[in-house]
């Protein structure tokens, strides 16, 4: 995984509301913008944290990026501790 | 002649704010009568003008252009995180003296980013309201250092940074009277597995190191020692060691620590002696 383009991706999505919601609302549409793999795409509609977090993620943007979709900070921990 | 008067170094905890009544209320009472005691300070120092530095948090700086290091030459504005009871507004500066720093760092070797017209995270906005705005006369210069996001300032690049803003300062030739404040840690996870662990005897051996003046304890630590032993917030350190080479390393006293699991954060403040202070 191309541990920048995620940073990018979870940057955006932390930084603007409009791409925020369209990440919600069109999530499809949203990732068109970036080069992504199909893996890279499927750990960000999954939330998959933990993966994010294994390929050099910044974890402040995870973290970010969790809890802006209402997720809890205890479901948060309990991902990345898996 | 411009002198720089007094540091310190002070936490900026947004969890202070999402989560105010989480500590024991002893343990938040000593650090809120901490953050007074400096404030105090500072009013005694007399101080006309700050030098708050800090670090961006993946919000203002983001993966098309990671600065090594911006300090604001004109307006300030901020927080760009919003916190409960820290809301967004404009932050009295001093350009003037920000720009004084940036030029005379061009001169000497060091390539400041600037910002003319600065927008801040709670790194700067959370020391400026519980220090300063109690002195509405003390007006802010803001620098931020690469601590959140690599590639990392270096810790001796911090180091080097404060010494050239002492010489800056020293050579700025209007009437200023200045407090530097370094912002940030100490031992803290962010948005990682062990996120609500601390560890007092890190922080300790960091305070010890201000308290006596010792650089090379410092920039003895690999990234890596303190990534392990402290959490990523740790790297925050940088900003210790950059005010400590504004106030020369001439030491310094603990003003409170308090280890705060509900904050995510081993809470330390101190104040640092000024070398040839006038």
């Amino acid at each position: 995984m191309n541990r920048d383009i995620l940073e990018k991706v979870l940057y955006d999505l932390s930084t603007n509301r409009a791409n925020l919601k369209l990440f919600s609302t069109e999530p499809d549409r949203f990732l068109k913008r970036y080069r992504l793999s199909e893996d890279e795409r499927q750990a960000i509609l999954g939330y998959e944290v933990r993966t994010l977090a294994n390929e050099g993620v910044n974890t402040m943007l995870t973290w970010g990026y969790w809890l802006q979709s209402g997720r809890s900070n205890d479901d948060y921990l309990a991902a990345m501790r898996q | 002649m411009a002198h720089v008067v007094g540091g310190f170094v002070v936490p900026h905890n947004p969890v202070m704010y999402f989560n105010p009544d989480g500590p024991d209320p002893q343990q938040k009472e000593t650090v809120q009568a901490a953050y007074r005691t400096i404030s105090d300070r500072i009013g005694e120092l007399d101080a006309t003008s700050a030098l708050i530095i800090g670090c961006d948090h993946y919000i203002l700086f983001g993966p098309t252009c990671l600065p090594r290091y911006v300090i604001s030459t004109g307006d300030l504005e901020g927080p760009i995180d919003q916190l409960p009871g820290l809301k967004r507004g404009p932050i009295k500066a001093n350009g003037p003296l920000g720009t004084h720093i940036s030029e005379h760092g061009f001169a000497n070797g060091f390539d400041y980013a600037v910002g003319r017209a600065m927008t801040v995270d709670h790194s700067i906005a959370v020391p400026h309201q519980l220090l300063l705005e109690p002195h509405p006369q003390i007006s802010t210069v803001a620098l931020m250092l690469a601590c959140g996001v690599d590639p990392y300032l270096p810790l001796a690049r911090a180091w080097e940074l404060g010494q050239q803003i002492r010489r800056a300062i020293d050579a700025f030739d209007q009437d200023e009277r200045v407090v530097v404040i370094g912002s940030g840690g100490i031992s803290h996870w962010v948005g990682d597995e062990n996120m609500g662990r601390v560890n007092p005897d890190f922080d300790a051996m960091i305070l010890d190191a201000l308290n006596n003046g010792d650089v090379d304890r410092l920039l003895g630590l690999s990234d890596e020692e303190i990534t392990e032993q402290a959490g990523n917030g740790a790297m925050e350190i940088r900003t210790f060691l950059c005010a400590m080479g504004v106030c020369g390393a001439a030491g310094g006293s603990t003003v409170a620590y308090e280890a705060i699991p509900e904050w995510v954060t081993g809470m330390g403040l101190a104040e640092l002696e000024v070398s040839g202070r006038a």
